[in-house]
C-alpha cells in the first residue's frame, strides 16, 4: 500500500512526536534506574571489613571505616606434653585470655587460627573474648582437608562437597561475630598440586603424560575449587574478605585466571631476613593485595646448638620493616601489603615427632627442614628450621593458673618497640637514593 | 732463683711494652702522616687515597666509632673535606652494621641500628649532593647506597643501581683513572649483578684497549686478571688483545698464541675456577676461521672434545670426538673417544642404534682396553634391557672371556647382570630406572641430562678418593620437607651410596672411563636424571 505525500509528512511528524515521547520515557526510565541504583547503593551497608583499592593502585584493608594494618600472630596454644589434637578451645584455664593480655601489651591486633573447632559455641567464645576484652580480631582459616588421609582429593566431587559444607558451616557459624576479620582458605595446599607434598590425582590427571601439564591441570582444579568456595562465602557473608592461602607465589598465575572471586592472597613466606622481590613480583604478575599469613624465624641455633633469641628477633624485625615499607601509602614500596601474622605466638613442643606422644613433653632440639635464607645456623647437612622453637613467647614447664607460664622472647619486645613507632624506623629509606 | 725469675718476667714485660710503644708510635706517626696528606691533598683522588689507608687502620681493629670521631675532628681542621668525610661516615656505619650482625652483638645492634642506617643514607646523600657527578666520592657514595639497598632488599635496589651505573658512565667519560670503573664492576659481580658488571667491564676494556697501551702490556693485564680469577674481565681483555694481535701478526705466528690461550681456558683434570670451556671454544673457533693447520692436531682435538664434554656440551663434544677418531684412527685416545661417543648417542641423545654401533666397533677390536670391556658390557646391558636375554648373556660371556682376571669392576657388574638373567629377575632397580628414563620414548620429556651432577676430579688416579654429588635443588615445598631419592648406578666404584645420599666419596681399582648414572625421584615421580663420565688413570 502506498501513502500520499501529506500522509507521509503527517506520519513522519507523528513518528517524530512518538520518538520524542519515547525518548522522554527512556530518559525518565534511565533516571529512575539511576536513582534506584544510587538509593540502593546508599541503602546497602558498607561491608564491615573490605579491601579498598586506592587511586594510586595501593591496597588498604578497611575495618569499620578505618584503615587497618594486620599486626598479627598465628595462634595455636598447645600446652607442653600435649599433641596437635588437644582441645584447647575448651580449656577451663582459658589460655587465650592470658595470651590476649600479653598480645595487647605488645600491640597485636589480630590472631590467625588455622582450622575451626567442632564446637561452635566454644569457638565463638574464644573469638568474642579476644575481641571484647582486648580488641583482638581473628582471621579464621580452614585446612581444606589438606591433612586428611590418604590425601586431599581436590578432583573428587564428593571430597569437594564435604569440604565445601565444612567451610560454609564455619562461615555461617562465625560470620556475625564482631571479632572476625576475614577467612583464609588453605595454607600451603598449592604444593600438593605439584605432587611434592600430599599428592593427589584423578583418572583424567593420570592420563596426562606431561608432568608440567598435569601439574597445571591440578592447579586449575584446585584454584577453581577455591574460587567456588569464595563465591559461596560471599553469598552468605558479604562482610568479610576471602583470602587464598598459598605457599609462596607458586601457582598464582593459574589462580589469576580461575579465581576472580578471591579478595586477597594470604602467603606463607620464609625467605629469611627479607621477603626479597615478593611484593614487586606479585604486583607485576597478579595485582592482588597480600597478607603474609606465615613468616618468622625460630629461636634455636641449630649450628651452635643453643637457644638464640637475638637471631629470631633480628629476622623478625627486618621482616616487619619490609612489610611496613610495602603498606599502602609508602611511595617507595609496592603498596600491596596489608600486614602479617607472625609464625607464631607460642612454641609447640609436639611438632618434631608428631607420632610419638612421649616426645610432646620434650622441647626437641632437632631441626625439621633446611632453609639457607636463615643464614646464621645454615650449614650443609643441618636442618636449621626448628619447628618447636618458632614462638615469640616460650612455654615454661612451670604451671601458672593451669597453664604453662608464658615467657616472652626478645622478639616480642623488639617487635613491640617497632610497632610503637614503625614510621620513624622505616622513614630513613625515603629519598635513600639519587 | 726466684729473683732471677722475677727479673726475667719484669724484663720481658718491659721489652714487650717497649715494642708495643714503638709499634704504637709507628702507627701514630703513620696516622699523623696520612691525616696531613688528607688535609694537604690537591684533589679528591689524593684525599681518597689517604682516607682509604686511614680507614683500613681503624676497620682492621673494628674501631668504627673511633673512626667517626677522627673524621669529625678532621672536619674541624678542614671544612672542604666534608664530602669525603660524609662518605666515610656512611661507609663506617655500613661496615659497623655488618660487623654487629656478624659478631651477633645484638645489644648494640638493636639499640643503634636505626641511627646508623639513618646516618648512612643521609651522609651518602650529602656527599652525592656536594660533589660533581664525575667525582670519585660520588661514585663510591652511589656504590655504597646500592650495596646497602641490595642488602636490605628494599624497593630502592633498582633505582640505586641505575644511579650508580649512570654515575660511573659519567665518570668514565672524563676520568683518567679507570681503576674505579673496574672496582665498581668487581663489586657488582661480587653481588651477582653480572649484566651491569659486564657493561662496566666493557667500558673499562674499551678505555684500556683504546689507550696507547702496548699489546704485551694488555696481555700482561689480562693475565693478571686471569690469575686473580676474574675471568669475565680477563676474557674481555684477551679478546681486545687478540684483536690487536691479529691486525699486526700473520696467522701462522698468531696461531701458537691462540692455541696457548685455548689450552689455558680448556677444562682439564679437575674442576677449576680458572677454566672456561666456552671461552676456550671461542678461541678454537677463531683458529678455525683463520684456517690454520694446527686446529686439526690430534691432541688439540682431544683437548677441545674433552673440555666440551666436561662442560656438558655433549653434542659438540661428540662431534669433536668423531672428528678425532675419523682423522686419527690410530690415536691413543681412540677407545676413550669411541666409548664416549657411544654413551652420548645412547643415553644423552637417545639414539640407541648409533650408540650401539660405536660400542660394537670397540667390542670387535682385538686389542683389549677398559673401554673395549665397558663397551661389551653396554651391549649386554642394552640387550638385557630390551629383554633379549640370550643376546645379553652372549655379550656378558664374551666379556668374561676377554677380561679374564682384569677389569674387576666391570666384571663384577657383569656377574650381577648374569645373576639377574639366571634368576629371571629384572635389572637392579636403580639401573633399570635410569635405563627406562633414558631410553623409553615416552620418557623423552624427562631428558634433563644437564642436571647438576658433579665430581671433585675428572681424572682420578686409581684408588684416589673422588667425591661425586648431585646439586639438584630440593623442590620448593614451603616448610614441608620433600623426601628425595637418589638412585645411583653404573660404575660408581667401591662406594654403595644409599637412596637418600645426594653425595658420596668413592675410588676405583681399575683404569678406564667410568659412567656414573643418577636418577632423582621425588614423591611425584622422576624429577631429573643425569650421567657423567670419569677417566680413571694410572698413578
Amino acid at each position: 500500500m502506498r501513502l500520499s505525500t501529506s500522509k507521509i509528512v503527517a506520519s513522519r511528524k507523528l513518528q517524530v512526536t512518538n520518538k520524542k515521547t519515547t525518548g522522554r520515557k527512556k530518559l525518565l526510565a534511565a533516571c529512575s534506574l539511576f536513582l534506584i541504583a544510587i538509593l540502593g547503593m546508599a541503602c546497602r551497608p558498607t561491608p564491615t571489613v573490605f579491601i579498598k583499592k586506592l587511586r594510586n593502585n595501593n591496597f588498604q584493608l578497611i575495618v569499620n571505616h578505618k584503615p587497618y594494618v594486620v599486626k598479627g600472630v598465628c595462634y595455636n596454644p598447645i600446652p607442653t606434653g600435649k599433641g596437635y589434637d588437644v582441645d584447647w578451645w575448651g580449656d577451663e584455664s582459658k589460655p587465650w585470655l592470658v595470651d590476649g593480655k600479653l598480645m595487647q601489651d605488645m600491640g597485636v591486633n589480630t590472631i590467625r587460627l588455622y582450622q575451626p573447632h567442632e564446637h561452635a559455641e566454644e569457638m565463638k567464645k574464644v573469638i568474642s573474648d579476644l575481641y571484647n576484652t582486648y580488641g583482638i580480631r581473628t582471621i579464621m582459616g580452614h585446612w581444606l582437608g589438606f591433612w586428611e588421609y590418604p590425601c586431599p582429593l581436590y578432583a573428587n566431587p564428593d571430597f569437594q562437597a564435604k569440604i565445601k559444607k565444612e567451610v560454609l558451616d564455619m562461615v555461617s557459624q562465625l560470620k556475625d561475630e564482631p571479632g572476625i576479620l576475614m577467612w583464609v582458605l588453605g595454607n600451603e595446599n598449592n604444593y600438593s598440586c605439584l605432587g611434592r607434598i600430599n599428592p593427589w590425582s584423578s583418572d583424567e590427571l593420570d592420563q596426562e603424560p606431561d608432568p608440567q601439564k598435569r601439574n597445571n591441570k591440578r592447579m586449575r582444579i584446585y584454584y577453581s575449587f577455591i574460587n567456588e568456595l569464595a563465591g559461596e562465602i560471599h553469598k552468605i557473608d558479604p562482610n568479610h574478605p576471602v583470602a587464598l592461602g598459598n605457599g609462596e607465589l607458586l601457582g598464582l598465575e593459574v589462580a589469576k585466571e580461575v579465581s576472580p572471586d578471591i579478595d586477597l592472597v594470604a602467603c606463607i613466606i620464609y625467605r629469611g631476613r627479607t621477603f626479597g622481590n615478593l611484593f614487586r613480583a606479585l604486583k607485576t604478575t597478579y595485582d592482588m593485595p597480600i597478607l603474609i599469613t606465615e613468616f618468622g624465624a625460630d629461636a634455636y641455633d641449630a649450628y651452635k646448638k643453643k637457644e638464640d633469641q637475638n637471631m629470631q628477633a633480628f629476622f623478625l624485625e627486618s621482616q616487619w620493616r619490609q612489610i611496613y615499607e610495602n603498606l599502602a601509602g609508602n611511595k617507595e614500596g609496592m603498596g600491596n601489603c596489608l600486614g602479617g601474622t607472625i609464625f607464631e605466638w607460642t612454641d609447640e613442643w609436639w611438632k618434631h615427632n608428631q607420632g610419638d606422644p612421649e616426645s610432646w613433653g620434650v622441647h626437641d632440639l632437632q631441626g625439621n627442614w633446611q632453609n639457607g635464607n636463615y643464614y646464621f645456623d645454615n650449614r650443609e647437612g643441618i636442618k636449621n628450621m626448628n619447628e618447636e622453637w618458632f614462638g615469640i613467647v616460650a612455654l615454661s614447664d612451670q604451671i601458672e593458673n593451669g597453664l604453662n607460664k608464658r615467657v616472652p622472647r626478645k622478639a616480642y619486645y623488639v617487635i613491640r618497640e617497632f610497632w610503637k613507632n614503625p614510621l620513624a624506623k622505616t622513614k630513613l629509606r625515603e629519598g635513600g637514593t639519587k | 732463683m726466684k729473683k732471677k725469675l722475677l727479673f726475667a718476667v719484669i724484663l720481658s714485660f718491659t721489652i714487650s711494652g717497649l715494642i708495643r710503644t714503638v709499634i704504637l708510635a709507628k702507627d701514630e706517626d703513620r696516622l699523623a702522616l696520612l691525616t696531613k696528606q688528607a688535609i694537604e691533598a690537591k684533589d679528591n683522588k689524593e684525599v681518597y687515597a689517604a682516607l682509604e689507608e686511614l680507614k683500613g687502620t681503624y676497620f682492621s681493629c673494628n674501631k668504627y666509632n673511633e673512626f667517626i670521631d677522627f673524621l669529625n675532628s678532621l672536619l674541624l681542621q678542614k671544612k672542604s673535606l666534608e664530602p669525603a668525610i660524609n662518605y666515610y661516615i656512611a661507609l663506617t656505619r655500613y661496615k659497623q652494621l655488618g660487623f654487629l650482625e656478624e659478631t651477633q652483638d645484638w645489644n648494640e645492634y638493636f639499640s643503634s641500628q636505626d641511627t646508623y642506617r639513618q646516618q648512612l643514607v643521609a651522609s651518602a646523600l650529602k656527599t652525592i649532593d656536594s660533589v660533581k657527578p664525575s667525582d670519585i666520592f660520588s661514585i663510591y657514595a652511589h656504590l655504597l647506597l646500592w650495596e646497602f639497598h641490595k642488602e636490605q632488599q628494599d624497593a630502592l635496589i633498582d633505582k640505586s643501581l641505575d644511579s650508580l651505573v649512570s654515575s660511573v658512565q659519567n665518570y668514565a667519560s672524563q676520568a683518567t683513572d679507570i681503576n674505579t670503573i673496574k672496582d665498581v664492576a668487581d663489586r657488582l659481580i661480587a653481588r651477582d649483578e653480572k649484566l651491569r658488571a659486564r657493561q662496566l667491564y666493557k667500558l673499562y676494556v674499551d678505555k684500556v684497549a683504546n689507550s696507547q697501551i702496548k699489546n704485551e702490556e694488555l696481555e700482561h693485564i689480562a693475565g693478571g686478571f686471569y690469575q686473580e680469577g676474574n675471568l669475565e674481565l680477563a676474557e674481555s681483555l684477551y679478546d681486545a688483545y687478540l684483536d690487536k694481535l691479529l691486525k699486526t701478526m700473520s696467522k701462522e705466528k698468531a696461531a701458537p698464541i691462540l692455541i696457548g690461550l685455548a689450552n689455558q681456558f680448556a677444562i682439564k683434570d679437575k674442576p677449576d675456577a680458572k677454566q672456561d670451556a666456552m671461552y676456550a671454544e671461542k678461541i678454537f673457533k677463531r683458529l678455525e676461521e683463520l684456517g690454520v693447520k694446527e686446529i686439526n692436531d690430534e691432541n688439540l682435538l682431544y683437548t677441545r672434545a674433552y673440555s666440551l664434554e666436561k662442560a656438558k656440551e655433549y653434542s659438540r663434544a661428540k662431534d669433536m670426538y668423531l672428528l678425532l677418531i675419523q682423522r686419527f684412527p690410530q690415536s691413543g685416545h681412540f677407545d676413550e673417544a669411541a666409548f664416549k661417543i657411544g654413551i652420548i648417542y645412547t643415553y644423552i641423545e637417545r639414539d640407541i642404534k648409533t650408540g650401539r654401533s660405536y660400542f660394537d666397533k670397540l667390542a670387535q677390536k682385538e686389542a683389549i682396553s677398559p673401554q673395549v670391556i665397558s663397551s661389551i658390557y653396554q651391549l649386554g646391558l642394552l640387550s638385557q634391557w630390551e629383554e633379549d636375554l640370550k643376546k645379553a648373556r652372549e655379550y656378558y660371556d664374551l666379556l668374561l672371556g676377554k677380561a679374564k682376571d682384569s677389569y674387576l669392576e666391570t666384571v663384577n657388574l657383569t656377574k650381577e647382570r648374569i645373576k639377574e638373567i639366571e634368576a629371571s629377575a629384572p635389572i637392579e632397580y636403580n639401573l633399570k630406572t635410569f635405563l627406562d628414563v633414558s631410553l623409553k620414548p615416552e620418557q623423552v620429556d624427562l631428558d634433563l641430562s644437564q642436571a647438576a651432577l658433579k665430581t671433585t676430579l675428572y681424572r682420578p688416579k686409581k684408588e684416589e678418593v673422588v667425591g661425586i654429588s648431585s646439586l639438584a635443588v630440593a623442590p620448593e615445598s614451603g616448610c614441608m620437607q620433600v623426601e628425595i631419592s637418589y638412585l645411583w648406578s653404573g660404575h660408581i666404584g667401591q662406594a654403595k651410596p644409599a637412596i637418600q645420599e645426594s653425595a658420596f666419596d668413592t675410588d676405583y681399582k681399575h683404569t678406564g672411563t667410568k659412567e656414573v648414572n643418577l636418577v632423582i625421584v621425588s614423591p611425584n615421580g622422576v624429577q631429573e636424571r643425569s650421567i657423567d663420565m670419569l677417566d680413571v688413570q694410572n698413578p
